[in-house]
């Protein structure tokens, strides 16, 4: 009674749908059947060959030089980030220079805590700075950087050439280059401090900003002097978002 | 402090290397299967290496890391398809392209590669997930997000037009032989 009811359990067509699935299949019911029936034992075996030769002939040849290709990929994405980083400190350095030299020698019009200033005298260096690459930075690269001050754009804001950290008036910023319909334009975001004198608006002969302050971080969007800012300082605010 | 930054990066660059030697001929072949061409397959496993580099954090155990490639290179090749989406011409139906499979492979293999390469790709990729990765029918269900039910089926077709093209081919044979 109970191996007329195996018997039925395991027709040959359940017998088939399992085995042509896994060919490999130790379950117990398909064994008993094969131990019943030499044709159903005939087929498994058959199967388990051509699964054997299927293996093979899946094992297409791999590139000899893949496993190099993906490390290499791997350690150039690491040493472009490290020499974007490297480029940005001769800036710095310059930078520096140019601070020591007008406070050296000229009568200096700003409040030194005045970070605008800062960002008015990184504006100078920006034209100096040259693009790590001639493509544009994607909004992925764009928010890994803004990610350390727990921010994020939702959307692009445009050709950014250049992002990277920088120091206005010690407070680590993070530094947008963008090329515009009017002419290279800065996007800096600077994480909120004590004390930090936060002008609204500035400008030296050469060059205009404005700013504002959002839960996280103050935002400065820096142009030529007749650039109109506007469009860029709205794309920015609708796109910018801080997590809380 | 920098020293202790070093060493991190030179464990992350280790596990990196390791996951790249243990699974970058699966991932290759993987890909080569679902697209049939081996140079998109070489850039969907660059793509696919440099996304686990930059999540390699995430990926926690070797397993999960397996499972975690597979993804990625599916979603690849689907972006692929989404990117020509216009001139897409569904390669199922050129049959051009068994000859241009046919003149790339040698060796003993060549009938049953040409055969696997005209599975429809629904049937030929659970029978991938099992052949490659030795996944089980539960497994390859939650790799694709079906039904074991369905990935069985499939497993079953998959096979069984493999087995009917090999006695077709067979008997074709035969014939130019024989007339």
């Amino acid at each position: 009674m109970r191996q007329v009811k195996e018997v039925v359990l395991m027709d040959d067509l359940e017998f088939r749908r399992r085995v042509f699935a896994n060919p490999g299949t130790t379950d117990k019911d398909v064994k008993d059947a094969i131990n019943r029936d030499s044709d159903k034992a005939r087929l498994k075996a058959s199967l388990q060959a051509l699964d054997h030769q299927l293996c093979q002939a899946i094992k297409v040849p791999v590139p000899e030089d893949l496993a190099h290709k993906l490390i290499w990929q791997q350690t150039t994405e690491e040493f472009n980030k490290h020499k974007r980083k490297s480029r940005w400190f001769i800036a710095m350095a310059a930078s520096v220079a140019f601070v020591a030299g007008i406070t050296g020698t000229m009568i200096y019009q700003y409040e030194p805590e005045n970070i605008g200033t800062d960002a008015l005298v990184h504006m100078r260096y920006a034209e100096m700075e040259i693009p790590p690459s001639a493509e544009d930075l994607d909004i992925q690269q764009i928010n890994a950087k803004l990610a350390g001050f727990g921010g994020a754009f939702s959307a692009p804001i445009g050709d950014v050439t250049v992002a990277n950290y920088c120091h206005l008036n010690t407070i680590r910023s993070l530094h947008l280059i963008l090329n515009t319909e009017q002419g290279k334009m800065s996007v800096f975001v600077i994480p909120h401090k004590d004390n930090m004198d936060m002008p609204t608006s500035f400008a030296d002969d050469k060059y205009h900003g404005e700013s504002w302050s959002t839960e996280k971080a103050n935002i400065m969007v820096v142009g030529e002097k007749n650039a109109n800012l506007e469009p860029m300082m709205e794309k920015v605010k609708s796109t910018i978002i801080f997590s809380t | 402090m920098t020293s202790q930054v070093y060493s991190v990066m030179k464990e992350k660059q280790k596990r990196y290397e390791a996951l790249v030697h243990a699974f970058h001929g699966d991932i290759y072949r993987y890909a080569y299967w679902l697209t049939r061409d081996g140079s998109i397959a070489e850039d969907i496993a660059q793509e696919t290496f440099l996304r686990a580099w930059r999540s390699l954090d995430s990926l926690k155990d070797e397993k999960s890391a397996k499972s975690w490639l597979i993804t990625i290179v599916r979603r690849e090749n689907a972006r692929r398809f989404e990117r020509k989406q216009l001139d897409l011409v569904d390669i199922d139906d050129v049959q051009v392209t068994d000859d241009a499979f046919h003149a790339k492979q040698e060796g003993d293999h060549e009938e049953l590669r040409i055969l696997i390469a005209r599975l429809p790709v629904d049937y030929r990729e659970p029978l991938l997930l099992q052949l490659i990765f030795g996944y089980s029918g539960e497994e390859i269900a939650q790799q694709l997000e079906l039904n074991k039910n369905t990935v069985m089926t499939r497993l079953f077709r998959a096979r069984n037009q493999l087995k009917d093209m090999l006695e077709q081919d067979a008997s074709s044979e035969r014939g130019r032989t024989n007339g």
